[in-house]
């Protein structure tokens, strides 16, 4: 059997947890009182409060409770029911990320994000980050709550005087630099703002740029855009540094894409093949079939190679991978996708190249839905620093952007004053706000108005959900005001898509129909003209005749995108940084990947602190299937100023991404890092749980799967036949709930933990706690490597409560709180437990969570739920957990429940599909299936039924209601 | 002041002191004048409060007679209902900007109710102002609060004492010679207290019998009872919502845009409802039924799905003119009716589901199912 391992401790056999040592130093008893953190509680006082809770026990039963008001609406509004959740259509968009989404609002607060299902652009699927922006909405300490000027507040409109004049006065440029806007009305509102001004200028620039494809596509296509890639068509996918599962463009879309090629049915026995090339491992990396690890430099030799085997040009002096690519390219003609990640011209243009000689234009890339995302410019960023350096530029103002912290260098804010007038709208708390002469707040996404246009042929609305909770504006509505418009944005929006939107179809004869209809969907798709494409021997001749790349046999220090927080935009958001990266499985810090070899090398282990550069200091993680002399570092952390969440964690490593003819580069080549006397802790939560070698995950390989379905899972036939019991098998009438996760479709991005946490009401607990293995997470996903520490297999497995049948839980519960229910549910009731925590020790999972302290209105956890404003966030549906109790995943019992009463409401059985626990929900691979066991006719029947599942831990005859299917590599 | 009075000047001497003196306080008078004024001004506001409180509560003749204005317009909260406007109701009606004149209504009634009751009641402008100090005091100090459920702690405290005088005696002052006395004392005293903290202990959270004074004295008796207006006329989402709802104001007024004065109030409680649209302020309601946070119930399953009468968890609302919590919404009172409550399996057809159930019934092998046979007094059906 294949060995499964979890850390270099556990494969080298001195398996070290770090939760058996205390590292924070902190007593419990400190955070216990939340007052007052130094009185340390004794026995004594321990005992004078059992006297005293005798006492109070005798009080409390001759008080009275206090008087609760109803007090209902004055004129209740049509489409509101005190007590059921309304849903509106909407779009997430954060200046990089787009996803439709549904809101849903409980008595008119926004409680949770869901996926637009009817959207074929995303089939409801979504991110973390999307899943956690609900949460920002409610961030008081890291939103601003009115204008300020130079640091005092001011009323709007002062500022609107105070800056209209200045405007006017400027003799030199006016720039807006924003992230790139997919809005065709604020697209219209800068127009319009710019035949106002006519000394104007707008710059748009990504923190993560894509830069370099839109000019490789210039180049090659004459057409500078991101062509809208199809994985799902592709039977050979090869990345190039391209997370595009987590980061990359559009990875909702591409990730259910990826799980569509790679699912396997009874009707579907092939599987698309995954190669990727890239220095340290990403989340995409870690699903690839095979993984090659690489120096950043070799990428280009590689690409070169491949390029002229293909182009016929070959002298055999290539790299062996190129002749492999080459080989296998060959094998796919016209189903081949190459992606690469990599902001260089050359590499793209060669990228480019390459994928036409293998015929995937037309097959799995496509002009014709270009995307509008990322279309900011290097080049022009660049100018306008050299601009503000010269003092060109009268005014600067700056939309929802942050070029203070993720500019490389500190060229932009040593540029900053030499501005006469900055201008910063941006709704959190920002380093470039805190450099503005004007702070102007913009609403949350949630609290506005707006359009999209992510792609062509596709246009979508976003709605505001809930009054803006402080005096913000718009930014668009400013922009109106400034050029002497009286419209309102929200007015603007309606006469664009009346004028040029509504005339792309013709179902609909009246614009108030199809703008309401538009605003129910939240989308709106027309059909387009495609668009076919001829690669120009411009290109051809630049990838034939590309230069050798400069070879680096020193160190590498490569940057990446952390699943969890990506450009760091979203930092102050706990969820978000208590959420485990999925491949390193640490959260609340970035850190240094560096290979075990290199680790050998320099005498470090997870923890030490690693000098990279003069002052930046970082602690390693070791990380397997790291390139040697490479080490990773995610961009994202060491926010300076975002509100107390973020402050302080981290380090920023924006400032040392470089320029290279025109381009950012991801990549610098550094000395050898030093190691220093320093250690830190880190929070790794994969050691947490420990399953002690059993067999967890299974998988099996694509040939051996086609002649036999149950390969890998053998142990599975054997179980069953080998199942017995003195006990009579527990019998379900009506519904048996079951849970059906395929390996093949999970790509462990972690969408589902957020989801999980935002419909729960899980707390988050901080640093130190999770250190102590206490993070309250209900469904985690556990990462195992396989194979050789140098560049193992990866499997993603998420794992949440089991609902045993038998469950082991239940029998050690000395009160009773945990129960099976008549539907397959293992409950748990909160107000019975009494935290002996017998069921926790007693469930081989390792799924149930310990409450050790109050996390809700507790000084000591800072976060969401120790604010009044925070805790709108909570779901009124779910109990706020108390200390001293036992939780875990419900199946989301709430939404069984809902839709049972709805089905009873309407006369009629639950169909199979219809109930969707929030992980379900969130999942954009469509790797989880949620349904009834009894209905022998649902897709989780089926899949239960397929030689591919099996249950973990099935020897212990346990009977989980959780069902995995074995993971089925390409290789 | 008094001081000088005293002073007889008998010698040229203390003629010159006591002249000296004179002045100086005459000085000192006029130095604190403004404090002293006021003081007095302090002073005569108590004063006048003082003989607001006393007209208001009929302990001094008015110029027209002797009434007690607090025997109708009540001081403190009721469980019986009294019809007449409260005086805190007074109060906050009278205060507001353009809200009714006292000496108008009392002079010349503006309704026929108004006239009958207030016949022979005249004030005068000085009695007018003193009943309004008072009531502006009323209204500062709030409505009378009514404790949701008064605890009688009497035999509590009793035998608490009796308990700790048995123990002395039998420890030191020794004054009972029949040592079974203090045991007795001491047995009874226990079982009192253990009794007592046992059947509070219970009823912590609960709030069996609680009748709070409204905002608005609604009677659901005229409503509900005589009126025979359906319950969900105004409770209207209790059919599809998990909260039975509270009616807005807007509702009210489907009837009371019509409908200006009641029977029993007159014009007074009704007008708040206006009151209410006009100032934007919605009406807040007390309220009495309350189920724990952790507890999740839904009224559409209840009402709709399964057709429970309102009255059977609420009582006989349509008698009574304050609502008052009939049952005792504890988890054994839920428990015992998903027991005993036998489900309507033909009539819905969701319960196909349970195709094994259904069948055995169908062919009579099973006369009925109750709630609790398919999964009703699970955990979580209403913890989670």
């Amino acid at each position: 059997m294949k060995k499964y391992w979890k850390s270099l401790e556990e494969y080298n056999g001195t398996h070290f947890d770090p939760g058996e040592e205390d590292q924070s130093g902190i007593s419990t008893f400190e955070l216990l009182s939340s007052e007052n953190n130094e009185s340390k509680t004794s026995r004594r006082d321990f005992l004078k409060w059992c006297g005293f809770s005798f006492m109070s026990a005798t009080v409390l039963a001759s008080c009275e409770s206090p008087i609760k008001k109803a007090i209902p609406y004055l004129n209740q509004p049509e489409d509101i029911t005190p007590g059921m959740a309304s849903w509106y259509a909407s779009s997430f968009y954060d200046g990089k990320d787009f996803c439709p989404i549904l809101v849903k609002v409980r008595d008119g607060r926004p409680i949770k994000i869901e996926g637009n299902k009817s959207v074929m652009l995303t089939h409801g699927g979504t991110t973390g980050r999307v899943q956690a922006s609900v949460l920002s909405l409610y961030d008081t300490a890291g939103r601003y709550h009115h204008p300020f000027y130079n640091g005092e507040k001011t009323t709007w409109e002062q500022a609107d005087r105070d800056i209209a004049g200045k405007l006017d006065s400027a003799r030199k440029d006016i720039v807006l630099l924003t992230s790139t806007i997919i809005s065709p009305s604020t697209q219209e509102v800068i127009n319009r703002f710019k035949n106002r001004y006519n000394n104007f200028r707008h710059v748009v620039y990504d923190a993560i740029s894509y830069s370099a494809i839109r000019e490789a596509n210039l180049l090659s296509f004459n057409r500078r855009e991101i062509p809208f890639y199809r994985f799902d068509s592709a039977g050979l996918i090869v990345g190039f540094n391209a997370d595009f599962l987590a980061n990359w463009l559009l990875p909702v879309t591409y990730t259910r894409q990826y799980a569509d090629s790679r699912a396997l049915r009874k009707d579907k026995k092939e599987m698309s093949r995954h190669l990727q090339f890239e220095s340290g491992m990403s989340v995409t990396g870690a699903n690839a079939d095979k993984r090659f690890k690489i120096k950043p430099h070799e990428e280009l030799q590689i690409l070169q190679g491949t390029y002229n085997i293909l182009a016929g040009n070959g002298n055999g002096s290539e790299p062996e991978q190129a002749k492999n690519l080459a080989a296998e390219i060959r094998k796919n003609e016209n189903k081949t996708l190459i992606v690469s990640g990599t902001n260089d011209i050359k590499v793209q243009t060669l990228v480019n190249a390459i994928n036409y000689m293998a015929g995937s234009y037309g097959n799995t890339i496509d002009f014709t839905n270009s995307l509008n995302l990322c279309q900011g410019n290097d080049k022009d960023l660049q100018q306008l620093v050299n601009d503000m350096e010269a003092g060109k530029i009268s005014a600067l103002i700056v939309g929802d952007a942050n070029p203070v912290y993720d500019y490389p260098g500190n060229g932009f804010k040593n540029a900053l004053d030499k501005v006469d007038l900055k201008v910063s709208f941006s709704s959190v708390l920002n380093e470039t706000s805190e450099l503005a002469d004007y702070i102007l707040p913009s609403p949350h996404y949630l609290e506005s108005w707006d359009d999209v246009a992510p792609a062509n042929g596709f246009y979508g609305v976003a709605q505001p959900t809930i009054r803006p909770l402080f005096d913000t504006r718009q930014m668009q509505d400013s922009l109106l005001k400034w050029s002497d418009n009286d419209l309102s944005y929200k007015d603007l929006i309606k006469e664009l898509w009346e004028k040029q939107i509504f005339t792309k179809q013709n179902k609909t004869g009246l614009f108030t129909a199809f703008w309401q209809e538009s605003l129910q969907l939240g989308v709106f798709t027309p059909e387009i003209e495609s668009v076919n494409v001829n690669i120009s021997n411009e290109a051809l001749a630049t990838a034939g005749s590309l230069q050798k790349a400069t070879v680096n046999e020193g160190w590498d220090l490569v940057f990446y995108e952390s699943t969890a927080l990506g450009d760091g935009r979203h930092a102050n958001n706990p969820w978000l940084q208590e959420l485990p990266d999925p491949v390193s499985k640490v959260c609340w810090d970035n850190f240094a990947a560096i290979s075990p070899v290199d680790a050998e090398v320099l005498g470090v282990n997870n923890g030490d602190l690693i000098r990279l550069f003069e002052g930046v200091e970082l602690p390693v993680i070791v990380q397997p299937g790291q390139k040697e002399k490479t080490v990773s570092v995610a961009l994202g952390y060491g926010r300076q100023r975002s509100g107390k969440v973020a402050e302080g964690i981290g380090v920023n490593v924006f400032n040392f991404v470089e320029f290279k003819d025109g381009y950012k580069k991801y990549n610098v080549s550094i000395d050898q890092p030093v190691k220093t006397k320093a250690k830190t802790d880190l929070a790794l939560t994969q050691t947490h749980h420990n399953m002690e070698g059993r067999a967890i995950v299974r998988e099996s390989v694509l040939t051996a799967w086609q002649n036999d379905p149950a390969s890998g899972n053998e142990l599975h036939e054997f179980n069953e036949a080998h199942k017995a019991t003195l006990y009579p098998e527990a019998k379900f009438e009506g519904h048996h709930w079951a849970l059906a996760v395929d390996l093949n479709r999970c790509i462990g991005c972690s969408a589902c933990v957020i989801a999980c946490q935002a419909e729960n009401n899980v707390p988050v607990i901080g640093k130190r706690e999770v250190m102590r293995r206490r993070i309250m997470h209900w469904m985690r996903i556990d990462r195992y490597y396989t194979g050789e520490t140098d560049n193992p297999g990866v499997v993603f497995q998420p794992l949440m409560c089991q609902h045993c049948d038998n469950a082991p839980c239940e029998n050690v519960c000395p009160v009773a709180a945990t129960t099976h229910s008549d539907e397959g549910i293992n409950q748990i009731t909160y107000n019975r437990c009494v935290g002996t925590k017998y069921c926790i020790n007693n469930c081989p999972y390792k799924v149930r969570r310990f409450n050790w302290f109050q996390y809700s209105k507790n000084k000591a956890f800072d976060y969401n739920m120790n604010d009044d404003i925070g805790r709108m966030v909570l779901n009124p549906d779910v109990t706020v957990r108390e200390r001293g109790v036992v939780e875990k995943c419900s199946f989301c019992v709430q939404r069984i429940q809902e839709v049972k009463l709805k089905a009873k409401l309407e006369n009629r059985k639950v169909m199979d599909g219809e109930i969707q626990p929030a992980c379900v929900q969130a999942c954009p691979g469509k790797a989880l299936v949620f349904g009834d066991l009894n209905d022998p006719d649902s897709e989780v029947s089926k899949l239960f039924k397929d030689e591919r599942n099996y249950h973990v831990l099935e020897e212990m005859h346990l009977l989980p209601s959780v069902g995995y299917l074995t993971k089925i590599r390409n290789v | 002041m008094i001081k000088l009075y005293f002073t007889t000047p008998k010698n040229s001497v203390i003629s010159t002191i006591s002249r000296l003196l004179f002045c100086l306080i005459t000085v000192l008078i006029f130095i604190s004048r403004p404090v002293l004024a006021e003081e007095s001004q302090e002073q005569s506001d108590k004063r006048d409060l003082r003989m607001g409180q006393r007209l208001f509560m009929g302990l001094v003749d008015f110029k027209s007679g002797r009434f007690d204005c607090s025997s109708c317009h009540y001081l403190g909260a009721t469980e019986e209902i009294n019809w007449n406007p409260s005086a805190y109701d007074l109060a906050i009606a009278w205060l507001e900007e353009d809200g009714t004149d006292i000496y108008q209504v009392m002079n010349n009634p503006v309704s026929e109710r108004l006239e009958e009751e207030h016949y022979g009641m005249t004030i005068t402008s000085e009695e007018e102002r003193l009943l309004q100090v008072f009531l502006k005091h009323v209204a500062e100090e709030g409505p009378g609060v009514l404790k949701p459920y008064p605890i009688n702690t009497f035999a509590f405290w009793i035998m608490g004492i009796l308990m700790a005088l048995a123990i002395i005696d039998l420890l030191f002052t020794k004054r009972v010679r029949y040592r079974f006395i203090h045991v007795a004392v001491l047995i009874i005293g226990i079982g009192v207290h253990t009794a007592f903290a046992r059947i509070e202990s219970v009823k912590v959270g609960r709030s069996q019998g609680y009748a709070p004074d409204q905002p608005i004295k609604f009677s659901h008796k005229i409503h509900a009872g005589e009126n025979q207006i359906d319950c969900r006329y105004c409770h209207f989402i209790a059919d599809y919502s998990l909260s039975g709802g509270i009616p807005s104001n807007s509702i009210c007024l489907n009837c009371h845009n019509v409908i200006k004065n009641g029977t029993n109030s007159g014009a007074f409680e009704i007008n708040k409802i206006h009151r209410a649209a006009k100032t934007g302020e919605p009406v807040r309601w007390v309220r009495i039924h309350k189920l724990p946070d952790h507890t999740f119930f839904s009224h559409a399953q209840h009402t709709n799905v399964a057709g429970i009468e309102c009255q059977t968890c609420h009582g006989p609302v349509e008698e009574m003119h304050i609502v008052k919590q009939v049952e005792d919404l504890s988890m054994g009172w839920c428990i015992n009716c998903h027991r005993d409550t036998k489900i309507q399996f033909f009539e819905n057809e969701y319960y196909t589901t349970f195709n094994e159930l259904y069948d055995k019934l169908k062919s009579g092998a099973i006369d009925s199912i109750t709630a609790s046979e398919i999964g009703g007094i699970n955990c979580m059906k209403c913890h989670y």
